[in-house]
């Protein structure tokens, strides 16, 4: 056996580094931007990862257009996502099958739960009622917080899931007595064409139809959605684009565009931010969120500050103080925002609706318990006024 | 005038030691700290740390000659570098991290490793690079200068510094300042080498005065280092253990344990479930342990009005910390035990009505020895007959994965063996609850009935804590999954799989890159080389085992667990004497270490298994000392054959430091985890067969 000789010892040296780069990806110094990647972790199209074979829970996309040499432009949502065949996009869901679109995610959810709709939130939308709650793998996000990273980090085949076609879905609503059926957890978005078959079903079963989203859709399927939603809960994660891309993975100007689409098709939506310590606990950029959204969709669609908890992989971060949310919501309702709410924390004045009006409290909630007794109707018992709503 | 020049360079060497050690003790803590504590990751901080040590010593060999004679001059050059890169290093850990990751997240395995590799180079080669160009100061005046007192003065120093860490520095002074002081005896003992003339004495003075300034320096930076970008620091200090800060922000108190947030004041819903899913089962609880505490606990605890309350916590300074800042309230009847959970559970003959554990998830073997079949035996025993025993696992939301659902299940399925019934129940964290009557989920009506109020149960179980999510959650248990045992800790085994998953990355790449590189490493490799190899893998192996089994026996005891570690670095000193001694008979030597080495290993395990902890503490002590006697004697015993050559020693110091770097990884990442430690046992021992074989072959 010789002695390494010098060229040999750097060879042996180079080829060790060398061979333990495979996960550029994830790895911000051999991304090629160092930089860029701490202050965007916006996914990537997964390139040649497709099946070979579209399973059975599939369905050709709806919002698509084909380009040159098979390529494949999904229109779903602002990702944008340009497929080669062969190719996943972003979201993990979708696929370039032979110059065709399809989504992997129709008829196979992960996740089937029957939930209070006050846990998505929805708290101005048929109070204390159950809702059925589906949601399959994949996200057009890659939120460092995510809840559900279990399966919106996932693709459909890594994960367990039930066979429940849209008319399946509907049944076993009505059979749990759920007056609506939300679509949650991971994002409703990337499973859109399940979403919209099994809505309309549910819409003419007299169902309602929750979207509880990032709010990251493109326009146009999302006029379409808004002709079946009963209502929706749309995460404003941050009121500042650098943010939106360092934890969240997407960008602001889409999120804030789908507000607007909502509120001109009259839908019933309410807005939830989480108060990310060190990111989104700033009171200016509170300020200058809520002066949006009074000027472009008024003072009535609920706001709800939540705390945050350490998750995922953003678990070296403190909790919210409740005092932080506290302040954020007399804030917003200082600027004019008439429903101000807080989450994950019980036991505070901020889970009551109280009247705009008159001040005075319209609904108790003690956790999933609701007490309406300060409600007439839609109005308020006290002093008559119109509480914006759907109310049952 | 030669032997004062070799007194002077082992001076240097010894003072390098104890510098390098207390230098690389803080390192770890520190990346602990930046990073997760699992095992990998301190498995890939040894695993660096040795690796690139080894590449400094080899790099000693190639660059010494392209640059005429080594010079004690230059040694006390390099040497006073050394003592400056050392602050320079834990501050650059700090206060790069938020520079390439981002505030607040976690890091997954490779950014981990590049970040680490990055960091601990400057250091890590200049360091290797030391050792063996003292040794060519030396030959410079005396060319069979015999390295091997170059290695005794390294472990001497190294032992001194062990010593020093553990039972001095860690309590009294904080990273920096400890690190500062263990720098200026290089300082000292160099200053010899720069007398010569008034040139060499202004260079000293110079470079001195350079290094003094960057150690004062970065004592006054590292307040600033510390400094958190939410909120106030209104505690810092290192306990043995770890580090500990108090961070307030508004109302908010949190206590980070290692760079985690692990207890705050405003955390109702994890307190009332952890105390009341199982407290709520019980007829009435008046003796009640709890091992280890979350804020609010205590609070919660009260509302039974128990008798007596057990608070067992292995750090004194948390739970100090944590009756200081209210996070925990003293009440009557609460007594606080500062030993380590398990240690304590064999001593005490007292009968409880209810156990509650509440430490962390098992991804080291220190925590995983609390969720093991003999673990969970021993609480059975020291339950009362209806009493109820609980622990918890980080939660989910609204999806089980594969890898938390295995390792829920080996939980479910060691537990099992011990009680009649046993009910997983969903929630911030799931909860298991253990007994041997039967178990109710209806919690909220429990506690109304024995008229306990609640702020999260009362209002929010039932819609959280469905009975289709329980159902669901239970029956997702795998009754195939492995057991977890204290030799075979599988749970660390599905630990690491989660974590790999967090990240959606493998380890295998970069295992199979070690392989690969380490095939081309060793084919490199003369016989004694290979000797020095795998001693140094089995020494770090031995060293990992013993301290592994010592914690399964005895508990986290950090004195005796400090002494083994000390015992091992002090047993390669009269090892070495030894084989100095012995070097003319280098081949018997060797075989015969290497014997010895096998047939302690195997008498090791088998005392191990057979009376496991009827065994002395001196048996740790002892079978520690004389594993790193037979490796400190194979040194100069290597060297002997190869007539001690320049490129012989660089070769065999760093054939020391690569293989001990690769036992660090492979015992506690792989071997352990996988095969239990019997398998690693046997791994070890393989590596060592072939060691024996190569060497017998060729001395006859």
């Amino acid at each position: 056996m010789d002695n390494m000789n010098r060229r040999k010892f750097l060879y042996s040296g180079a080829l060790f580094c060398c061979s333990t780069i495979p996960d550029w990806g994830s790895f911000p110094f051999l991304d090629g931007d160092a930089i860029a990647s701490v202050s965007d972790i916006r996914g990537e199209v997964f390139k040649g990862d497709a099946p070979e074979t579209i399973w059975k829970w599939s369905c050709e996309g709806r919002y698509y257009a084909k380009i040159l040499d098979n390529k494949t432009v999904c229109q779903l949502c602002p990702n944008k996502c340009v497929l080669s065949p062969g190719d996943r996009s972003i979201c993990r869901v979708r696929v370039n099958s032979k110059g065709k679109l399809y989504s992997l995610v129709y008829g196979n959810p992960c996740a089937v739960n029957v939930d209070p709709i006050e846990k998505k939130p929805l708290y101005h939308y048929k109070p204390g009622t159950p809702a059925f709650s589906i949601a399959t793998t994949g996200c057009n996000f890659r939120c460092l917080n995510c809840q559900n990273w279990e399966i919106s980090q996932a693709k459909p085949h890594e994960v367990r899931y039930v066979e429940l076609f849209p008319k399946q879905v509907v049944q076993e609503a009505l059979s749990s007595r759920s007056l609506s059926i939300a679509y949650t957890y991971s994002e409703a978005t990337v499973f859109y064409e399940y979403m919209m078959d099994t809505a309309r079903l549910a819409k003419e079963s007299g169902l309602s139809n929750l979207w509880i989203s990032n709010g990251y859709m493109n326009p146009e399927p999302l006029r379409e959605l808004c002709e079946v939603l009963g209502a929706a809960n749309v995460n404003l994660k941050a009121f500042s684009d650098e943010i939106y891309k360092k934890l969240n993975g997407g960008l602001l100007e889409p999120v804030l565009n789908t507000f607007k689409t909502l509120h001109d098709h009259n839908v019933h939506f309410e807005m939830t931010h989480l108060v990310v310590p060190g990111y989104v606990d700033d009171d200016d950029m509170v300020k200058r969120m809520c002066g949006w959204i009074l000027e472009n969709l008024g003072p009535d669609y609920p706001l709800h500050f939540s705390r945050f908890t350490p998750k995922y992989k953003l678990d070296r971060l403190p909790p919210t103080p409740v005092s932080t949310i506290t302040r954020f919501r007399n804030l917003a309702m200082k600027e004019g925002i008439h429903y101000v709410y807080v989450g994950n924390i019980s036991n505070h004045e901020g889970n009551h609706t109280f009247c705009h009006g008159c001040g005075k409290m319209l609904i108790e909630r003690k956790g999933f318990f609701i007490n309406k007794d300060g409600l007439d109707g839609e109005h308020c018992r006290y002093c008559k006024i119109r509480i914006p709503g759907v109310w049952i | 005038m030669k032997k004062k020049n070799e007194k002077q360079v082992i001076r240097v060497v010894i003072a390098t030691g104890v510098s390098s050690v207390v230098t690389q003790l803080y390192i770890i803590r520190e990346f602990l700290v930046q990073y997760t504590g699992n095992e990998f990751v301190i498995a890939l901080i040894l695993f660096n740390w040795l690796v690139i040590g080894g590449f400094g010593t080899l790099l000693a060999r190639f660059i010494t000659p392209r640059f005429g004679k080594a010079t004690a001059l230059r040694l006390g050059v390099l040497s006073l570098c050394l003592s400056g890169l050392s602050p320079i290093t834990i501050l650059g850990i700090r206060f790069l991290r938020d520079f390439f990751f981002i505030h607040g997240a976690s890091v997954g395995f490779y950014p981990t490793f590049w970040y680490i590799f990055l960091l601990i180079t400057p250091y890590g080669l200049l360091l290797g690079f030391v050792l063996p160009y003292s040794l060519y100061v030396l030959r410079c005046d005396q060319e069979d200068y015999p390295p091997s007192r170059i290695y005794i003065a390294d472990n001497l120093g190294d032992v001194a510094g062990g010593a020093l860490f553990s039972f001095l520095l860690v309590y009294l002074l904080t990273p920096v300042q400890a690190i500062c002081i263990a720098g200026l005896p290089i300082i000292l003992t160099v200053a010899p080498f720069f007398r010569e003339n008034f040139r060499k004495g202004s260079l000293y003075g110079l470079i001195a005065s350079g290094v003094l300034a960057i150690l004062i320096g970065s004592v006054f930076l590292e307040s600033g280092s510390l400094k958190p970008r939410i909120g106030d620091l209104v505690h810092y200090s290192e306990s043995r253990y770890g580090r500990i800060e108090v961070h307030q922000d508004e109302g908010l108190i949190t206590l980070f344990s290692d760079g985690v947030p692990v207890f705050n004041n405003q955390n109702e819903t994890t307190a009332e479930e952890v105390i009341h899913y199982p407290l709520s089962q019980a007829e009435n609880p008046q003796h009640v342990l709890m091992i280890s505490a979350t804020g609010g606990m205590i609070r919660e605890l009260k509302k039974y009005n128990p008798a007596s309350i057990d608070y067992v916590e292995l750090d004194p300074e948390v739970s100090a910390v944590l009756f200081r800042y209210k996070l925990l309230e003293p009440t009557r009847g609460l007594s606080v035990i500062n030993e380590d959970g398990r240690a304590y559970l064999m001593k005490t003959r007292k009968k409880y009505d209810a156990i509650i554990v509440n430490l962390p998830e098992p991804d080291t073997f220190q925590i995983n020895r609390f969720y093991t079949n003999r673990f969970f035996e021993l609480a059975k025993a020291r339950l009362a007959p209806h009493g109820v025993f609980s622990f918890s696992m980080d939660g989910y939301d609204n999806y089980l994965a594969e890898p938390q659902r295995q390792k829920l299940s080996s939980l479910f399925n060691t537990v099992s063996d011990h009680f009649k019934e046993v009910l997983l129940l969903p929630g911030q964290k799931i909860i298991f609850i253990c007994m041997d009557s039967k178990i109710h989920r209806d919690i909220p009506s429990l506690l109304e009935l024995k008229g306990i109020s609640t702020d999260y149960i009362s209002r929010y179980f039932y819609g959280n804590v469905t009975s289709f999510r329980t159902d669901q959650l239970n029956r997702l248990m795998d009754p195939k999954t492995e057991i977890n045992y204290d030799h075979s800790p599988r749970l660390m085994r599905l630990m690491f799989t989660q974590w790999f998953a967090k990240f959606s990355t493998s380890p295998l790449w970069f295992l199979g890159s070690i392989v690969l590189v380490l095939v081309i490493y060793l084919s490199r490799l003369h016989v004694e080389e290979y000797v020095l190899f795998s001693t140094g893998c089995m020494t770090m192996g031995c060293e990992l085992m013993i301290v592994f089994a010592f914690q399964i026996y005895f508990g986290y005891i950090y004195y005796q667990i400090g002494l083994i570690i000390t015992i091992f670095l002090a047993g390669l000193l009269p090892g070495a004497w030894i084989g100095e001694k012995l070097r003319r008979n280098a081949g018997n030597v060797l075989v015969w270490t290497d014997i010895l080495l096998i047939g302690l290993m195997l008498v090791f395990i088998t005392f191990c298994f057979q009376w496991g902890d009827k065994l002395p503490v001196l048996f740790y002590l002892c079978t520690g000392f004389l594993f790193s006697v037979l490796c400190g004697c194979q040194f100069p015993a290597a060297l002997e054959p190869r007539n001690n050559v320049k490129k012989s020693v660089a070769g065999a110091f760093s054939a020391d430091l690569i293989g001990a770097a690769l036992g660090a990884l492979i015992t506690s990442v792989f071997l352990i985890p996988y095969y239990g430690i019997i398998g690693a046992a046997m791994g070890l021992i393989l590596l060592k067969m072939i060691s024996l074989i190569m060497v017998g072959r060729k001395h006859g």
